[in-house]
Order: structure tokens, then sequence, then C-alpha cells
């Protein structure tokens, strides 16, 4: 099953299935996580349409979306000018879907970042060129690196 | 021994108190007001009355309604705690003209205490050190050079009729004084009309050190060594240590300390608990500063390190019987920190966070104590100190009471209001506080040098993929029981809607 979500404010699609993780409810609103022999507790607490979610002390506010409506979501912002498309945590660039100079529509997929064994497909926020593309095929990026840049 | 005890406060130390008196075997009696009717002090004890609506002058400051409640439920004596009622010369009288035992000092001594300038003339009488000042009118800049001849620089200027640091000059040499004179005297006459100003020796940094003593009726007093209280927050102590690392690293001082506040205490004919606070500078010299005559917040440090239950003491003394702990058998072992855990945003001017616990979880395990009234579903009110808990731990050595207390802070989980509990964790790892370098300005320079309290890179994913799975389990949910309603569906058909 996969989810369409903004976390801190960067759009990401969880795809549950294939995530490798395995998630357990153990309290109300507690998860243990179990990923890559590592585990983690998680807490959810809800907010003004978002769920907040703490992880040892850190705090994580996320903004569900239906994934039927995303492209519609996104296309009906109409951002003007040059849009910076970032990554949102490290990893690493495993498949490009566009070229530079390519037209592009809103929510149509640039490329694909994988970490902790999750891919990620980075969207284009708004419909236009790709202006430049400073991802290569495996890669590794560091949060915030600029991934491509629409115009 | 008492048979029954009313404790005339709510929260914390009213659980703390009643502990001891289960311990004891004696009865309690919790007064309370309408916001605290579900409040964890009123569930544990063995009695309880109504004193009031919420707001605590009608209430917990209310002497008369809290005497007629000890009446009523036959109550020998009565615990104020700290705060309220605790340090008032007037309550204690009346609790004595009342036939109740004010488990504390007399009212005399609250009296005598409770004057910052006549504590001040008693600390002089009694030979412990003040800050040096002249507290007298200065004919004018010569008398303040004449001072700084024999005090030193950097000296304060401070207006006689003032407050809020209006009039109030820092003096770091000769050279400025003539100035700095004229200046702070001008401003006095503008805002308080007169001109006239004292001299007082500036203490920087200062550390926040106090002394825990404990007397009884018959004159025989021991203290039970320091607490550094320095890590402030708006004037007030947020985190507290035992012993201090200042006077551990220096032999024979809190023997001087000690010995200072006693004879202070004793010349106020104190008895009961009392503590003697004293601001220290960089080289270890002292300052009487001022005597609070009640049990402190943070008493629970001393009892981890010295071993000894002060509430247990407090109302042994106050039964009339004799201490009879000489100060040879008192002796400090390890380390205890202290955290004051409050409903308070740290990142947010320490802004009170009042609200209903969705979720508690408390740390457990390895010398952890905690002196709490939170449960899950209390909602904190408004009405009071948002002091949730004070979570303290005990471990042989400073550095593994820092880290016992880092453990702590992250099994600690408290949903539904903002707590400082990552504050305190974020002060736990500042280089300055592990190396014990502490003054009262602490907060305030840790506060503009602090570094993001950053996650580590991986946890972003995790949040993601637990808010993702959480999503999909509550709008299953709430589909196939159809009520209650979710909120996640009313998002999703607001958006359809659209």
């Amino acid at each position: 099953m996969k989810v369409s979500l903004a976390i801190e404010g960067r759009a990401r699609e969880i795809d549950l299935d294939s995530s490798g993780a395995q998630i357990v409810a153990v309290e109300p609103g507690v998860y243990s996580v179990l990923l890559d022999g590592r585990s983690y507790e998680a807490r959810i607490e809800h907010s003004d349409g978002c769920v907040i979610v703490f992880i040892d002390g850190h705090r994580f506010e996320v903004e569900i979306r239906d994934p039927r409506r995303w492209s519609r979501q996104t296309g009906r912002q109409g951002v003007e000018g040059r849009l910076n498309v970032a990554a949102p945590m490290p990893g690493k660039i495993v498949r490009l879907l566009v070229a530079a100079g390519d037209t592009v529509e809103a929510g149509q997929g640039l490329l694909v970042v994988e970490a902790m064994k999750m891919q990620n497909e980075m969207k284009a926020p708004k419909a236009g060129r790709v202006v430049s593309l400073a991802a290569r095929k495996g890669a590794t990026v560091a949060a915030g690196d600029v991934l491509a840049v629409i115009e | 021994m008492f048979r029954k005890v009313l404790i005339a406060n709510r929260g914390e130390i009213a659980v703390r108190v009643i502990r001891t008196l289960r311990e004891m075997d004696i009865a309690s009696v919790a007064v309370f007001s309408d916001a605290d009717r579900t409040s964890r002090h009123v569930r544990m004890a063995d009695e309880a009355e109504w004193v009031g609506p919420s707001p605590s002058t009608e209430s917990y400051l209310r002497a008369d309604r809290i005497l007629d409640a000890a009446r009523k439920h036959g109550a020998e004596a009565i615990h104020p705690g700290y705060g309220f009622l605790s340090e008032n010369a007037d309550f204690a009288a009346a609790c004595e003209a009342a036939g109740i035992v004010f488990i504390g000092p007399s009212a005399e001594s609250i009296r005598r205490m409770g004057s910052k300038t006549a504590a001040r003339q008693m600390a002089i009488a009694a030979g412990a050190p003040v800050v040096p000042g002249t507290h007298e009118v200065l004919g004018g800049p010569a008398e303040a050079r004449a001072f700084a001849a024999q005090f030193g620089y950097p000296l304060l200027l401070k207006a006689v009729a003032g407050g809020g640091g209006k009039g109030m000059r820092r003096v770091d040499s000769g050279a400025g004084l003539d100035a700095a004179y004229r200046e702070a005297a001008s401003e006095a006459e503008r805002s308080f009309s007169n001109p006239d100003l004292y001299v007082e020796r500036l203490i920087e940094r200062p550390r926040h050190i106090e002394i825990q003593l404990m007397g009884d009726r018959h004159g025989h007093m021991v203290h039970f060594g320091e607490r550094e209280c320095s890590i402030q927050r708006r004037h007030q102590k947020v985190m507290e240590e035992c012993p201090s690392p200042m006077v551990a690293a220096r032999p024979g001082m809190r023997e001087a300390m000690g010995e200072a506040a006693i004879r202070v205490a004793r010349s106020a004919g104190y008895y009961n608990a009392g503590t003697v606070e004293f601001l220290v500078d960089a080289h270890g010299d002292f300052y009487f500063l001022e005597m609070n005559t009640r049990l402190q917040v943070e008493h629970p440090i001393t009892e981890l390190v010295t071993g000894h239950d002060l509430v247990r003491l407090q109302l042994e003394v106050a039964a009339g019987e004799e201490l009879r702990l000489r100060q040879d058998d008192i002796a400090w072992r390890g380390s205890a920190i202290e955290c004051r855990v409050y409903a308070e945003d740290p990142y947010n001017n320490f802004f009170p966070s009042p609200g209903k616990i969705t979720r508690l979880t408390r740390p457990l395990g390895p010398g952890i104590r905690i002196d709490g009234c939170v449960y899950d579903g209390w909602t904190v009110p408004i009405d009071y100190d948002p002091l949730l808990a004070k979570l303290a731990v005990w471990s042989g050595t400073r550095p593994s009471a820092i880290a016992r207390m880092l453990r702590a802070l992250r099994e600690y989980d408290v949903a539904g209001i903002h707590t400082n509990i990552t504050f305190f964790r974020q002060i736990l790892e500042d280089e300055e506080f592990r190396e014990g370098r502490l003054h009262t300005h602490f907060v305030d320079e840790f506060l503009a040098r602090r570094k993001p309290f950053d996650p580590p890179p991986d946890l972003e994913a995790i949040a993601a993929l637990v808010a993702a799975f959480h999503s999909t389990r509550s709008t299953t949910r709430a589909e196939s029981a159809h009520a209650p309603r979710s909120r996640w569906l009313d998002i999703g058909r607001q958006e359809v809607l659209r």
C-alpha cells in the first residue's frame, strides 16, 4: 500500500509493502519498528489534521495526502517561477525518470531516491521545464541537496 | 508522634508528604480546590476536604479554611509544603493559637528571616559573610571610591529607592566612577524622585549554592551539606545537584558553609527544616543571600546523597522529639541530580503549556526517583505552577549521574502537552555543564550557544513510515466501525467535495 505524505514540508511517497520494516502497534499511539536489525519506538499525536511523530524526543510533523488526489492537488497550487527539488534525506539515486530540458507535468516523477530500503519518487512540484538535473544515477546525496530545478 | 496530619498544599509536594506519613502510619488529610478534585494528592490521601474555588487566593492561601479543615478532621499538625502558606508567619502563629502544630519553624523565626534587610543584619551579627556593601546612603562619588579602595572593582551603584534595575550602574574601574555615579543618581531622581545611592560589590557570574539545615526545639542543629542550584530560568531553579561540583573540589568548603549557615539560623532561634542560600564567586568565597524557612523543592537530591528522609525528620522535630543525629553521623555518598519537569515550552520563552496528558511513560530502573503528581488522562490545571514532576537520579559519580539522567530523560514520555524534557537533555550534553562551570546566567548563555536538537538522519524515514502505517490503520478502523468518525475520513471527504 502506498501513502503520499509531506514530512517536515517535504513530499514523500511511502510504499508500506516494500519498506522492509516490521511495524507493530504496542500501545495506543505507540509503534515499535524493526528495520535492518534496528529497533525504534515511535509515538503519535494528532494536531490540526497533522500527525506528529515523536521518536526519541525528536518531533516530526507529517501531513498525509491521499495518493489518488496527489497530482491534482499540487497542480492546483499553480506555483510561479523556478522551484528547487531537494533531497528530503540522505540516500542514493537509483533511477532518473527525466532528462534536463524535458517538459514535465505537475506531480510527474523526476527521479527515484532510495534510503533505508525505501524508494521515494521525487515529483515535480509544478508543471514546467527541467532546467537542470544535478542528480546522477548511483550518486549518494545528502539531505537538502538540490536534485533538480523546474521552471 | 502525631496520629493525623493535614497537608496545606497540592501537587507533587503534597504527594511527597503523604508518602512519608503513610510509611510512619500517620493518617493524612488533603485539601483541594475546585481545580484539584481529581488531583493525585486527593486520590492518595486518607481524608480530603474542599477548601474553595480554583484561584489559590480563594483556596490554598485561605488560612481560615485550612484551619477549619484541620479542626473538622481532627488533624494535630499541618505540613505547609513549600509556597502558598509555608513562609507566612501569621499562618504559623494562627496554627499555634488554634493548638495545631505548624510543621516548620516558629512564627518569630519566619518573620525575622522574611525581611531581606533584617536577615542580612542578622547574618552580619552572626559573623556570616554577606556581599560587601554600604547599604547606607553615599555622600558622593568619593565615598564610593573609598569603598572600592577597600573591596575592589567591579562594583554596583544602586538606588536606595530602586527596583527593576533603574538607577543601577556597574563600575569596572575608578576612571568611570564619577560618570556612572552622576548617571545613576539622575536616573534614580527621575524614576523614584530620590537620587540617593548605595554601593555593593558586584559578584560576576555567581553560583547559587545552598545549605540544608535541620534543628530540633531543644537547641540542636545539623547541616546536610549543600545543593548547587545555579541552573535557573527567569530566576527560578530548574536543575539542581548534590554535591556542588565546586564544593566537592574544595576541601573544607562544605564545612565552612555549613557552620556559617548554622550560625545564622541559630541567631534567629531557628528549628525544623530550613535552607540558607549563598552566592558564591569564582574564588569559592561565599556570601549569605537569604534563608528559606521551609522544605525546599529540591530536597530529594539531599535525601538521595545522605540517605535521610527530611520530611520524617521534620515530623519528629515538630512533635517535640530530639534530633538524634550528630553532625558526624551525616555522610555524603555519590552524586544526585534533579530536573524539574514543567508543562512549558522551553523554546518559546518557557511559556506554560497546561492541558490534558494523553499518554505518560515514566523512567524506571536503577537510581531513579520521581516526585510527581501526574497521571495519564489528568488535565494540568491552568491555575497553579506547572511543575509536573521532579526527576532525580543518584549514581556513584557526577559523570555517571549525568549519564543516568540522560538515560532517564530518554525513557520519559509525556504526550498532549509541551515539557522541558528535551531542554534538559541538551543541557546535560553541554560541555560547560559537564565541566561543572555553572553560574546563575548559565541558561541564558546556553540558549544563545545551543545547537539545534537535530534528529539522526535515519529517524525521518522511520517517522514517515510510522505516519503512513498509522494513517492506513486509523482510516480502516473508522470505516469498519462507522463511529466514531475519523478525522482522516473527514479531511478526505472535504477534499473530495472541493
